[in-house]
């Protein structure tokens, strides 16, 4: 199934060669936010917020077709 | 050599402006092994110097500006000075930190600190050139904005590249909100302002020309190197130097971090829209605010026509667009900018002028305010034209403005008719861009800040809670903020005591936050420090000076009558959000704010019912005396 990303400041620079069409991913069917940030090489130390279709989701969220994923990380200062 | 300390001039400059007096004093080096400098040295002095209960807008308060043997400008950060004294808007402990070269330059004349007392009878302005010390007339600088003001001193000293920390008309009107400014950077929280106001100060000007004294200069030299190596490599310091604090909008409007509509949510969904509007359209370049700085996270934006037309300038940080648009419900990216533009020329705090206006918004929709009460003006949520003028009248204090001039807990107790809960704030000072209710490690940060609900001390909450920043600290029994999750309470009352204690490092060093981000912990600022004065101070001993400064701005605030209910932070800002992705979700809320104050408390060793640190602590800090 295919999902749309968006990576927000400091992570636009991961997840290079992993876009399938554009924007879109292709995935297995109920991949969970978690395996979609660790396959886009976003490392764990960073704090990440996840939008899916607008919404918050923890990572373990399981995907679906058409879903349009954000992926932000919050520094939280300034 | 001497009893000097390296890294350290040993002598304090003492202005008195009643007498004109002007004294060279020197340290006692058992006091900076303790305090260090910056926050840390100013709490000694005012804890030591200011009476009980005095008005912070009386000639008894004074101004301490401090540096530290760090404020040079080869130190990542380094470019910092801090202001303490008494806040006329909170009457508790303050500090006010402000990016610029005004620290090194200090240092460079000769003094580690200034401290400023009394009232001049008439307007003056002081300056600072080694060991020349002037008080000059200013009557023709009053009523002059603040770059004009820095524009006239500059050529009346011809020299236009001496450092100029200025107050605008709002300090001259006692503006509790009123700012100073070094160029175009604020020591922008706690009225700072009025205190300089207060004594007819208008600005100071510093110049130096000596060299620091270094301990160890090629361990020195190594330790810098070592860590700016670290700062350049760091993805976060990229992403300040491109994007700027102000980058940080989008991020935090999805995570529930940016409050909205004078807290009635912590997201708009507008943030993306509104940032790539200012990035695209107004930002000209970034800045930085001290020579040096490897990150440059300062933007330069203009607006170049128009009703919201402004200079080219330097502002619009995180905290001041968010205060003019989702505080205030306004998505006109150039009103925000203009009136980010408009606080720096009248000299206010943009937080904090931005959560009155949301306030003033709120009363008007509640009939509190009523449209004849002020002008005429729409002060209906989202009016871009309200903000320019709501600015104008509290900077002036004209109309209303003289009453919310006051800021927002004075000008509830004032306006009434139920006004109180939608007065935002924390120990008197308004609430700043970040949002407890997604990352609980926050609350107990703004209800525990010496000096109230500041965006400077919550750097320890949020940054850990979301963005999982370990600062260096887990080695010192920080929780591993991997293992933690943002909606969970418990726990977070320990956590917060050690982040507060690591992250109040900076402060007391006079260096900039933002370095702790870019990937410098303080065991690389004990390495700059130890080489510098030849101490061999480790991070576990500046922890600890962070523990014992903490603490005494703590008593100073016991001894001001504050206690455990100054701790606690405004109901709505425990609350489910009223609006926005995160109205539904159950784990968006504060439920047990006082547990976690206990659990805090009792990782202070403070007692659980007055808030005053116990004997043992005291006894342990080197502070038993007080």
């Amino acid at each position: 199934m295919e999902v749309k990303v968006k990576l927000y400041g400091i992570l636009r620079k991961y997840g290079e060669g992993k876009f399938d069409r554009g924007d879109n991913i292709i995935i297995p069917e109920k991949f969970p936010l978690r395996d979609l940030i660790s396959y886009l090489d976003i490392p764990e130390r960073l704090g990440k917020i996840c939008l899916v279709n607008g919404y918050p989701q923890d990572v373990e969220y399981k995907l679906s077709e058409g879903d349009e994923v954000k992926i932000l990380t919050v520094l939280g200062g300034g | 050599m001497d009893k000097l300390v390296y890294g350290y001039s040993g002598k304090q400059l003492r202005i008195s402006l009643d007498s004109g007096k002007v004294s060279v004093e020197s340290i006692n080096p058992q006091v900076l092994r303790k305090y260090i400098g910056g926050a840390g040295y100013g709490a000694r002095i005012l804890y030591d110097e200011l009476q009980k209960g005095i008005d912070p807008l009386s000639k008894a308060n004074k101004l301490i500006f401090a540096t530290s043997p760090l404020s040079l400008n080869q130190i990542p950060g380094g470019g910092c000075v801090i202001v303490c004294f008494k806040s006329p808007l909170t009457n508790a402990w303050s500090e006010s930190k402000c990016g610029s070269d005004f620290g090194p330059e200090l240092k460079r004349a000769g003094y580690d600190a200034v401290i400023i007392e009394g009232r001049s009878e008439n307007p003056v302005y002081i300056v600072i050139n080694d060991e020349d010390i002037a008080i000059k007339p200013a009557e023709h600088l009053t009523g002059k904005s603040i770059s004009e003001k820095i524009k006239m001193i500059r050529e009346e000293l011809g020299d236009q590249k001496i450092s100029v920390m200025c107050i605008g008309p709002a300090g001259e009107k006692l503006v509790k909100i009123a700012v100073a400014l070094s160029d175009q950077r604020a020591a922008g929280r706690c009225g700072v302002g009025a205190v300089m106001g207060s004594k007819n100060l208008m600005g100071i000007a510093v110049k130096g020309s000596k060299k620091v004294r270094v301990a160890q200069p090629e361990r020195f030299k190594e330790a810098i190197k070592k860590a700016m190596k670290v700062v350049r490599k760091n993805e976060v310091a990229a992403g300040f130097k491109e994007h700027g604090t102000t980058g940080e909008m989008i991020a935090n409007d999805a995570a529930g971090d940016w409050p909205t509509k004078n807290w009635q949510s912590n997201h708009w969904g507008k943030a993306e829209e509104i940032y790539n509007e200012f990035y695209n359209k107004y930002l000209i370049k970034n800045h930085a605010c001290y020579r040096g700085c490897p990150i440059a996270c300062g933007r330069v934006a203009e607006v170049k026509e128009g009703k919201y037309k402004t200079a080219v300038h330097e502002g619009c940080e995180y905290e001041s667009l968010s205060a003019f648009t989702a505080f205030v419900l306004n998505e006109n990216v150039e009103a925000a900018i203009q009136a980010s533009y408009l606080c720096n020329e009248y000299g206010i705090d943009t937080i904090s002028a931005g959560a009155i206006i949301a306030f003033a918004m709120e009363c008007y929709e509640h009939g509190v305010i009523k449209k004849k009460d002020i002008g005429d003006l729409d002060l209906s949520w989202g009016n871009p034209a309200a903000l320019s003028e709501m600015i104008r009248l509290i900077s002036m204090r004209e109309g209303l403005g003289d009453i919310l001039a006051e800021g927002v807990k004075t000008a509830s107790k004032i306006l009434g008719k139920g006004s109180e809960k939608f007065a935002i704030h924390g120990k008197g000072l308004e609430a700043p861009a970040h949002d407890p209710r997604s990352g609980k490690a926050l609350a107990v940060t703004y209800g525990t800040a010496n000096r109230g609900m500041c965006h400077i001390h919550p750097l320890e909450g949020m940054a850990y809670d979301s963005g999982k920043f370990d600062f260096g600290l887990v080695k010192y029994g920080l929780v591993d903020p991997n293992t933690i999750h943002r909606w969970d309470e418990k726990g977070k009352g320990k956590s917060v005591k050690i982040l507060q204690d690591g992250l109040i490092v900076p402060d007391i060093l006079s260096t900039c936050k933002f370095f702790l981000y870019a990937g410098l912990t303080i065991d690389n600022y004990a390495d700059m420090l130890s080489a510098l004065t030849g101490w061999e101070i480790d991070g576990r001993e500046l922890l600890k000076v962070g523990e014992r400064v903490i603490n005494l701005q703590r008593l100073f605030n016991i001894r001001e009558g504050f206690n455990r209910d100054d701790d606690l932070i405004p109901e709505r800002v425990r609350q489910r959000p009223s609006f926005g992705i995160y109205q539904d979700e159950p784990r968006c809320v504060i439920k047990d704010y006082e547990g976690m104050l206990n659990e805090y408390y009792e990782a202070r060793g403070w007692d659980l019912i007055t808030g005053k640190p116990s004997k043992d602590k005291l006894r342990e800090l080197g502070l038993e005396e007080e």
